[in-house]
């Protein structure tokens, strides 16, 4: 047993996380808003760090590595859709839909989209016009079902929603970072917030919150490698939903400790929040992804001690 | 980066669950009941451990231990536990007061009680928590006043665990109430039936020999049953309580108790008459069960370390408020048969029983409050 990540994945990590500060931040997000053309730089910082030939259906370790770029990814609420890209079939950036209203972030980009439901069902992606001044996913696109395709891997649907649950926890974990600041230096009463027990708490069950995500996310990336493919799609599910339901509660506990400045886009946890929610409510909701599993539940086929 | 626990591990997986098999009828629901053949039940079961040298797996093979790895202990935990804790109160023994015996006791007491403790022939209970003192151990008020002979302890414990069941008990006295906290008190190793000794059971939802009363009036103890050094209690304690970081393995039984009673109500045709929520509910408990074993898995692994001080009080946040959510599902998933009790009711009466003891998961050795305590400080520095 050895839940560390490996020592070359963490090199590349911090490259990568080095990389992507410099090139803005969520400040660069932020402006990108209102100036698409900004993704350009964007695309180009992932190129320099070799984010394009990484190859997360390769082994442990390349599937880590990708890992953490989408952590990163999130924590900068990068303006790229980059598990889209590194999951990319025959040059068609993947993109996991809900057929009956398909939506994709960034699907302004141009090239060849592909998109898929859970099952594997996948079509060509066309889109139309932006959606005008949408706070919630500014960057996401709408899109109609082109010709069909042929089905997407299993494997890879359960990748996509793997690294995509990498994003939510890089995301969580700078949200959290940005209000233990904030509650260590914001006074009260004459006293730091972080004095005040009920802060102290409320901040240590979303610590606690986000810690569990990061351990589930680290061992259903190990099981997509290790354990049976039928396995995979279940493990995938799940870490989505827990990803999903951690990111709910944890970035509700970040706008109360917050208050009002959490709610102002000159505040990153604003602009993090905002640019998650696709990725929260997509391909499914969270409640569709756990009647999915029931199935699964039900042949024992979950792994658990006892399955 | 790998998360198999070694074939070792899961050999002795297989081995427990073939002993448990044999020895522990299916209707099993821990040794402390009303009914003295479970506690029968279980010292036959620690000897058969014994024999074949897995009671005391973690301990060295000097003391009559295994030598077992950190994972082959996890592994032990999480089949007792899951089994209704088999080894009935003589994980008190085996988990704490043998180690503490090995790095504070003496020749003479180590001599004496861990070969009796690796054999499965005593349990041990705790006299720590007070009326007045629970989670602040240190305002402890019973007193251990010096005089010619040794000391004369008077005082009262409360919530003491298998006091009945108790051969031998751990117990905290304040030497000397004049001293800075973390120096007033002395463990002392005193037989229950030592002259002074009164137990007095306390009737609660928990179930018969949870908790107990002890009065002690002028109990005579001499230099040959302090455990430690005199006023380093404390410091014995928290050694003590370091080899119980992370707790029970509370996710074991959630999971084992789900896979029964879902088996159950497919069995009985009442599985797909269950709401669409409530399978969410199961779903979203098994997941977050999954994550309460990696964040032990996570704790254990760092053990050695001392990286990360709040591992441990995060797994058990989330392992023991996972036990109170598991408790909550079964009761409505069972429906009203699981208000019942006894062996009649789903799965033997283990929702009940699951559903009562769970109650105290986030209060009992070391409250949820002091664990998120121990993570705010790690996450935020700590307080004034």
């Amino acid at each position: 047993m050895n839940t560390d990540l490996p020592p070359d994945v963490v090199a590349f990590a911090d490259s990568a996380r080095h990389s992507l500060t410099r090139l803005g931040g969520v400040d660069l997000a932020l402006r990108t808003e209102v100036d698409r053309d900004l993704r350009e730089p964007v695309s180009r910082a992932l190129a320099s760090i070799g984010a394009f030939e990484l190859d997360v259906r390769g082994d442990l370790d390349e599937l880590l590595a990708g890992a953490q770029l989408c952590r990163i990814a999130g924590a900068v609420a990068l303006a790229w859709p980059v598990v889209d890209e590194l999951l990319s079939v025959d040059g068609a950036r993947l993109a996991l839909i809900n057929p009956a209203a398909p939506r994709v972030d960034h699907g302004d980009l141009g090239g060849e989209w592909v998109g898929a439901d859970l099952d594997g069902e996948a079509h060509s992606l066309e889109f139309g016009e932006p959606r005008s001044r949408a706070k919630l996913g500014p960057f996401l696109m709408p899109a109609s079902l082109g010709p069909a395709r042929p089905p997407v891997a299993a494997d890879d649907v359960a990748r996509h929603l793997v690294l995509g649950s990498w994003r939510v926890l890089g995301s969580l974990e700078a949200a959290l970072d940005q209000v233990v600041e904030h509650v260590g230096a914001r006074k009260q009463f004459g006293q730091a917030l972080a004095e005040f027990q009920a802060v102290r708490f409320a901040i240590a069950d979303a610590s606690v919150a986000v810690r569990g995500l990061e351990e589930l996310a680290k061992f259903t990336t190990w099981r997509l490698v290790t354990a049976s493919a039928a396995h995979h799609s279940a493990d995938a599910c799940a870490l989505r939903l827990h990803a999903v339901d951690t990111a709910v509660a944890v970035l509700r506990t970040c706008h109360q400790m917050l208050g009002a400045i959490g709610f102002c886009d000159e505040h990153d946890v604003s602009v993090l929040d905002r640019h998650l929610q696709p990725l929260l409510r997509l391909p499914v909701s969270a409640e569709s992804l756990a009647l999915r599993l029931v199935p699964t539940v039900e042949a024992h086929e979950f792994e658990t001690l006892f399955s | 980066m790998d998360y198999e626990l070694g074939d070792a591990a899961q050999a002795l997986r297989v081995r427990l669950r073939e002993l448990i098999a044999q020895e522990i009828p299916p209707g099993f629901l821990g040794a402390f009941s009303a009914n003295p053949d479970d506690l029968a039940l279980t010292q036959a079961f620690c000897k058969t451990l014994a024999d074949e040298g897995l009671l005391c797996l973690a301990w060295p093979t000097e003391y009559g231990g295994g030598g077992g790895s950190v994972w082959e202990q996890t592994v032990v935990r999480e089949e007792m536990w899951a089994h209704h804790e088999p080894r009935g109160a003589q994980y008190m023994g085996v988990n704490w007061v043998g180690p503490a015996l090995m790095r504070h006791g003496t020749d003479e007491q180590r001599a004496k009680h861990l070969p009796a403790i690796s054999a499965g022939e005593v349990i041990w209970c705790q006299g720590f928590s007070e009326p007045e003192a629970g989670t602040d151990l240190a305002s402890l008020r019973t007193r251990a006043v010096l005089d010619d002979d040794g000391w004369l302890i008077s005082g009262q414990k409360v919530w003491t665990s298998y006091a009945l069941m108790a051969q031998w008990c751990v117990l905290a006295a304040c030497t000397d109430p004049a001293a800075k906290s973390n120096e007033r008190l002395t463990l002392f190793i005193v037989p229950m039936d030592r002259e002074g000794i009164e137990v007095r059971p306390i009737a609660s939802m928990l179930g018969p020999h949870h908790l107990n009363e002890v009065f002690l009036d002028s109990v005579r103890v001499t230099e040959a049953d302090v455990l430690g050094k005199v006023g380093a209690g404390w410091k014995v304690m928290r050694d003590a309580l370091a080899y119980e970081r992370v707790g029970i393995a509370r996710y074991a039984r959630c999971e084992s108790l789900l896979s029964r009673l879902q088996d159950a109500l497919v069995a009985d045709g009442l599985w797909d008459a269950l709401a669409p929520a409530l399978k969410s509910r199961w779903v979203r408990a098994l997941i977050s069960l999954r994550v309460a074993r990696l964040l032990a898995y996570k704790a254990i692994a760092q053990q050695n370390e001392g990286i990360d001080p709040a591992a441990a009080a995060a797994a058990r946040i989330v392992t023991t408020t996972c036990d109170q959510t598991v408790a909550e599902l079964l009761l409505e998933a069972a429906g009203a048969a699981s208000l019942d009790a006894g062996p009649d009711a789903p799965i033997h009466g283990a929702i009940d029983d699951h559903w009562r003891y769970a109650q105290a998961a986030t209060v009992s050795s070391g409250t949820i409050e002091v664990q998120r305590i121990l993570v705010a400080r790690s996450v935020l520095g700590s307080s004034r």
